[in-house]
C-alpha cells in the first residue's frame, strides 16, 4: 500500500507544480505551456500507475471509498482537462483557474482514509464501468467549461484584467464553453441512461427518486436550463459563465456529497 | 378561434421563456418531491404537461425543428419518454415472494402493488426454488447470491437457471431477482387426525442473518384453531465475522415447538402427537425472497433514451462542425 500511496503524492506533487507554473505564467504574463503539459502528463502517468497499483492490490477498481472516488476523479478530470488542454491551446491559461480547483480536491484526497471498501455483488457488472466512464467524461467536460468560465469572470476583475488579454475574446470563450457544455450534456444523459440499465438489474427498478437519482437528474435538469436559457435570452458571457460555474457547484455536490450522505443502496460509485 | 388567433396561441406556447418556466417548476417539483414536502405527483405531472404542450407548439411553430431533424428526433424522444413513463406507471407491477426449497411459484405474491391497468399473467408462470448458496467477506458482508431455478419455457421445455443480485429470472416479462431477505425454513408434514391427505408446509423464520438472534416464528396448524409457535435453536457459528464464510445449515440443531404451556424440542424425523392430528418435523430448509418487477415500457424506453441521446449528438456534431467556435458567425 506504501508503493501506491508515495506514487499518489508524487503524482500530486507534479500536479501542483503544474498547477502552480500556470498560475504563476498568468500572474507574470508568461507562458510556460510545455512544461505545464509535461508537468501533467508525467503526474497522470504517476497517479495511474498509484491506480493500477491499488486495482491489482484490492482486485476492484477505484469504485467504493470516498478516497477511491477521489483519486479516481481527480484522475479523470485531470485527463479530460490534458487532453482540451493539448488539443485546444487557446484555452490553455484557464488552467490558472482549474488547477486550483484541482487542488482543493487533492488537499480533500490527502486527508481522506485509504482504507479499503467492500465491493457489493450489485457491483459485479459490466453497467458499473459504463455508468461510471459516462459519468467521468461528464465531469471532466465540464470542469473544462468551468476553467473557461473562470477566465471569463476573472477578465472583468482588477486581478485578471490585462492577464488574459492573449485568449480570445469572451463571446468567442462564451462559445467554446457551450461546446464543452453540450458534450458534458450528452455525457451525463448517457451516465444515466447506464445508471438506471444498471439500477433495473441491480435493486429491480430503474428510477425511484433515491438521493443520489434525484441530484443526478436535477444537474441535468439545471444543464437543460443553462443551454436553453443562452437560447431564450441574450445572456451576457458574464452571465452565461455563472451559470456554467452554478452547473458545476450542483455537479460537484451531487458526485462528491450526496453518496456520502445518503443512507439507501445507492451509495455512487462515481 | 381564427386560425390567426390559433397562430398566436401557438407561437405564446412555443415561447423558449416558457420553456424555461416549465423547466424551472419541474426542478422545484422534483425537489419538493424528494424532500416530501407535498405527497402529490401533480408537482411533477403539472410541469411535465407544461413542457410537452409547450414541446407541441415550438414542434409546429417554430422553424428550427423544421431546419435540424435531429433536433426535432431528440425532442420528440423526450416526449415519448415522458409518455412511455406514464404508460408503464399504469401497466407495471412491483411485488414479493417468498419460496422455500424446493416449492414452485403458484403465482401468488405475498406483497403486491399492481397499476390499474395491470393485466395479470402471472397464473402461467411456474418456477421452482432449488436452492441458493451465498459468500460472506469479513465483517459479515454478502457477497454473490447464486440461487438455482428450475422453470418452464414457451415451449414448454423444463429449464434450469441461475440467478441472483443483477441477474434476474424473466417469465411472461416478469422479473424475478433474490433479495437479501432469505433464511431458514423448518418443514413440517402435518397428518390431521380426521384422515385425508398429509400436507407439507415449512415455516419460513426471520431473515438470516439480519435476525439470527430472533429465529421464532407463529403460525397455525392447518385446518385447525392450534396456534404454534417455533424456534430454531443452534449453539455454532454458522457466518463467523472474523473469516470469509458461507450462509448453510447448522450441523446440530432442534426446532423447539411450543403449544400453549407445552414445550417440545424436535430433531428431524420426529414426530408430536395432538389431539387434532399428528407433526412430523421433516428437517431444515433454507427460504429465498424475491422482488417481482413487471414493466413492458423496460425495452421502449432504453430504445427511446438512445434515440434521443444519439439524436442530440448529431444535433450537436452539425452545429458545431458548421461554424469554428473561434469564427464569429
Amino acid at each position: 500500500m506504501m508503493i501506491e500511496l508515495q506514487t499518489l503524492w508524487a503524482a500530486l506533487v507534479l500536479y501542483v507544480l503544474a498547477g502552480s507554473l500556470s498560475i504563476f505564467g498568468v500572474m507574470l504574463k508568461r507562458r510556460p505551456e510545455r512544461f505545464v503539459l509535461g508537468l501533467l502528463l508525467a503526474g497522470l502517468l504517476l497517479h495511474t500507475a498509484a491506480i493500477t497499483l491499488r486495482w491489482i492490490r484490492l482486485d476492484h477498481g477505484p469504485f467504493l471509498t470516498l478516497f477511491e472516488i477521489l483519486l479516481s476523479n481527480v484522475w479523470s478530470m485531470l485527463v479530460v482537462f490534458a487532453l482540451a488542454y493539448w488539443r485546444v491551446p487557446a484555452l490553455r491559461p484557464s488552467a490558472a483557474v482549474v488547477m486550483p480547483i484541482m487542488f482543493v480536491m487533492m488537499g480533500w484526497l490527502l486527508m481522506t482514509n485509504p482504507g479499503e471498501g467492500h465491493m457489493p455483488p450489485t457491483y459485479h457488472t459490466i453497467w458499473l464501468y459504463i455508468h461510471i466512464g459516462f459519468g467521468k467524461v461528464f465531469l471532466g467536460a465540464l470542469l473544462v467549461a468551468v476553467g473557461i468560465s473562470g477566465v471569463i469572470l476573472l477578465r472583468q476583475s482588477r486581478i485578471g484584467h490585462g492577464r488574459f488579454a492573449y485568449m480570445p475574446d469572451d463571446a468567442r470563450l462564451n462559445e467554446l464553453s457551450f461546446r464543452f457544455l453540450a458534450i458534458s450534456m450528452i455525457f451525463e444523459t448517457l451516465m444515466l441512461i447506464a445508471g438506471a440499465i444498471w439500477a433495473q438489474d441491480a435493486w429491480g427498478r430503474y428510477w425511484a427518486w433515491d438521493p443520489l437519482e434525484t441530484w443526478a437528474f436535477l444537474t441535468w435538469l439545471s444543464l437543460v436550463l443553462t443551454m436553453h436559457a443562452r437560447l431564450a435570452y441574450k445572456v451576457t458571457p458574464r452571465m452565461a459563465a455563472i451559470m456554467v460555474i452554478t452547473v458545476f457547484v450542483v455537479a460537484f455536490l451531487t458526485f462528491f456529497g450526496v453518496p456520502f450522505i445518503s443512507p439507501v443502496a445507492h451509495q455512487g460509485a462515481v | 378561434m381564427q386560425p390567426a388567433a390559433v397562430i398566436r396561441v401557438c407561437r405564446a406556447m412555443a415561447s423558449l421563456k416558457l420553456t424555461l418556466v416549465a423547466l424551472f417548476f419541474f426542478a422545484a417539483g422534483v425537489i419538493v418531491e424528494y424532500l416530501a414536502l407535498a405527497n402529490a405527483i401533480w408537482v411533477l405531472v403539472l410541469p411535465l404537461l407544461l413542457l410537452s404542450v409547450n414541446l407541441l407548439a415550438a414542434i409546429a411553430t417554430n422553424p428550427v425543428f423544421r431546419r435540424s431533424g435531429a433536433l426535432l428526433v431528440f425532442h420528440l424522444a423526450l416526449l415519448t419518454l415522458v409518455v412511455l413513463v406514464a404508460l408503464g406507471r399504469m401497466s407495471g407491477l412491483k411485488g414479493h415472494l417468498e419460496l422455500s426449497e424446493g416449492e414452485e411459484f403458484n403465482g401468488q405474491l405475498t406483497e403486491l402493488e399492481a397499476a390499474p391497468w395491470h393485466r395479470s399473467t402471472l397464473d402461467g408462470v411456474h418456477f421452482r426454488n432449488e436452492g441458493f448458496s451465498i459468500s460472506y467477506a469479513p465483517g459479515l458482508k454478502r457477497e454473490r447470491t447464486r440461487n438455482a431455478v428450475r422453470y418452464m419455457d414457451a415451449d414448454g421445455r423444463e429449464r434450469f437457471a441461475e440467478i441472483g443480485d443483477q441477474t434476474p429470472l424473466v417469465l411472461n416479462g416478469y422479473r424475478f431477482y433474490t433479495s437479501p431477505n432469505k433464511g431458514y425454513a423448518p418443514a413440517f408434514l402435518w397428518y390431521p387426525a380426521a384422515g385425508g391427505e398429509p400436507m407439507l408446509g415449512a415455516v419460513h423464520l426471520p431473515s438470516y442473518p439480519a435476525n439470527a438472534y430472533r429465529q421464532s416464528r407463529d403460525w397455525m396448524l392447518p385446518g385447525t384453531a392450534v396456534r404454534i409457535w417455533t424456534q430454531l435453536q443452534f449453539d455454532e457459528t454458522i457466518l463467523n465475522p472474523e473469516k470469509p464464510s458461507q450462509f448453510r445449515f447448522p450441523e446440530n440443531f432442534v426446532v423447539v415447538v411450543r403449544i400453549g404451556e407445552a414445550r417440545h424440542e424436535l430433531k428431524p424425523g420426529e414426530a408430536l402427537a395432538l389431539p387434532e392430528g399428528r407433526l412430523v418435523f421433516q428437517g431444515l430448509r433454507s427460504w429465498m425472497g424475491y422482488t417481482v418487477f413487471y414493466d413492458w415500457t423496460l425495452h421502449w424506453l432504453l430504445g427511446t433514451a438512445l434515440v434521443a441521446v444519439g439524436a442530440l449528438g448529431w444535433y450537436f456534431w452539425n452545429k458545431f462542425a458548421a461554424q469554428p467556435w473561434d469564427r464569429p458567425a
